[in-house]
This record gives C-alpha cells, structure tokens and sequence, in this order.
C-alpha cells in the first residue's frame, strides 16, 4: 500500500474518531455503534499494521540506510568508478537492485535473517541516538561475512562455476561454497567500501539512482 | 451520574488516544528518518493501542441495556 494512501486513511479515521469524541450521544444506534467499532477498533489497527508493515519495506531501502549520518561515506563507496570495488560494481551494474542495495548484501538469506536484519537495525539505533557512534571508517561488521551471502546469486552462475581463478586451484571452489574460504578474504575480492582508505586518486561514477 | 454520560466519557477518551496516535503515525510515515519507526511503534502503536483496548473494555464494562434486563414478574400475594 503506498504510503500516501496509508497517511490519507490515518487522516480520514482521525476525523471520524474527532466526530465519536466531539458527539459520543451518536453512539446510542445501532448506526453509532458499527461506526464507533470501526473508528476506535478496526480502522487504527489496520491503519497501525499498514503503516509499520510500510516502515518496514522502507526499512531495506538504500535511501534509509544511507540517511543516517555516519553512513555517507559506504553510500558513496558504491558510486566509485573503479570494478574492483565490489559494493560499488555491484550497484553500478544491478547485480543488487539499486534501491535495495545495503539491505540485499548485509541480510543473512536465513530462516530468520530478515529478522536479525531489522533488530541490528534497532541496535544501530541505539548506538546512533544514544550511544557513542564509531567513526565510518571503524565501522565493523557484527560477525564476519558470510559467503552464503554471495552465494544465494552466484552459486549455478557460469561465471562463479568455471571462473578461471576459482578453478585454479581444484580445492578452491569447495572451500569457497563451504564458507571455509571467504570471498572477500586478502587477494580476492577483498576491496568492499574501504572507507577511509580511498585515497585521491579514486573517480566517482555520477549515475545511478 | 447517568450510565450514559460514562460510557460517553470513555469513548472521548479512547477516540482522543486513537487520534493522538494516528497523528504520530501519519507524521512517521511522512519522516523519512530511521527514528521515526520507533517512534511509530513506541509512541504512535502505543497510543493506538491504549485507545483500542480502553474502547474494548468500556464495550465490556458497560452497564446491560435495560431491555437485556431480566424482567421483573411482581409476585402476587
């Protein structure tokens, strides 16, 4: 449901909750008592579900992962102009959907990975309002990151599967799929973000949404 | 004071919970903040919630209407 919608039904129930307040007498017919259920019951739990249901698909946008503050400069990490930049070829090229760019890498695609996406959500909350934010470049991920991740599109793909460097080794590939060797390990494909480490000579690509 | 008049201050009540509530849902809605969420859910659900549990108990702890009321059968003597 877009949001504009959910807004104009939280108004419209907010006016006739005013009348049931305003004129409470209307409530002695039968008329008065459907409306009154459906004022004070049906339509705020509706709307409450609908509006945090719409919280929470807003919630995996890249425009509200990028709104705090303090992660600015990943959000500019996936406009750089170099391939070897993992985030940003990624979202340069659609490989993630660009709208949901943070939110489609750092979920675990687990029975309960969306679950834990949102209560980290809420513990970068805490530490955003209330507690004492790290600088961007000291940002580190809970538990190191999991090929699975990677894994959920690249598996079956040909270019995973018989790629020259994945093959070279015939213990490789195994290793990778087994998440014993992970994908993002020194010499692979290690450049991620690397805030703080950009240095000057790096380019930004100005497309995208 | 009539049975009336207290239902009808609990339903205000209820209705101005729910009201306050849906505000702070619209206004969430319309924030594109990460807080807002909370807020949502912690003052907006909050109060919605209050306003839809006291409408539920003034239902339940109203008076019976006068017609449910068994009738009274004067006994002759």
């Amino acid at each position: 449901m877009p949001t504009i919608a959910i807004v104009i039904l939280i108004l419209f129930s907010a006016v006739l909750a005013g009348v049931i307040v305003v004129r409470p007498a209307i409530t002695a017919s039968s008329a008065g008592k459907i409306l009154a259920f459906g004022v004070l019951f049906f339509l705020p739990v509706f709307s409450l579900v609908a509006g945090m249901e719409n919280e929470m698909r807003r919630s995996e946008s890249t425009a509200f992962c990028l709104s705090c503050h303090i992660m600015e400069p990943y959000g500019k990490s996936l406009h750089i102009d170099d391939p070897a930049y993992l985030a940003g070829a990624h979202y340069q090229n659609h490989r993630v959907p660009a709208d949901e760019a943070c939110y489609t890498c750092h979920a675990d695609y687990a029975m309960f990975g969306t679950f834990r996406a949102k209560l980290g959500g809420l513990r970068h909350l805490y530490v955003y309002y209330l507690g004492t934010p790290p600088l961007p470049q000291d940002i580190k991920l809970y538990k190191p990151f999991n090929n699975r991740e990677c894994l959920h599109c690249h598996l079956g793909a040909r270019s995973f599967e018989q790629g020259a460097t994945h093959n070279a080794d015939p213990a490789t590939l195994p290793a990778i799929k087994a998440n014993t060797l992970s994908c993002i390990s020194s010499g692979c494909h290690d450049v991620v973000h690397n805030v703080g480490r950009w240095g000057d000579k790096v380019k930004f690509w100005d497309g995208g949404s | 004071m009539r049975p009336g008049d207290s239902m009808g201050r609990r339903l205000r009540i209820s209705g101005i919970l729910v009201i306050l509530g849906l505000l702070i849902e619209a206004v969430c809605l319309l924030w594109s903040r990460p807080i807002a969420f909370v807020v949502l859910v912690a003052f907006g659900g909050a109060l919605i919630g209050f306003g839809v549990l006291f409408f539920l108990y003034s239902l339940v702890s109203a008076p019976p209407h006068p017609a449910d009321s068994p009738a009274v059968i004067p006994i002759e003597k």
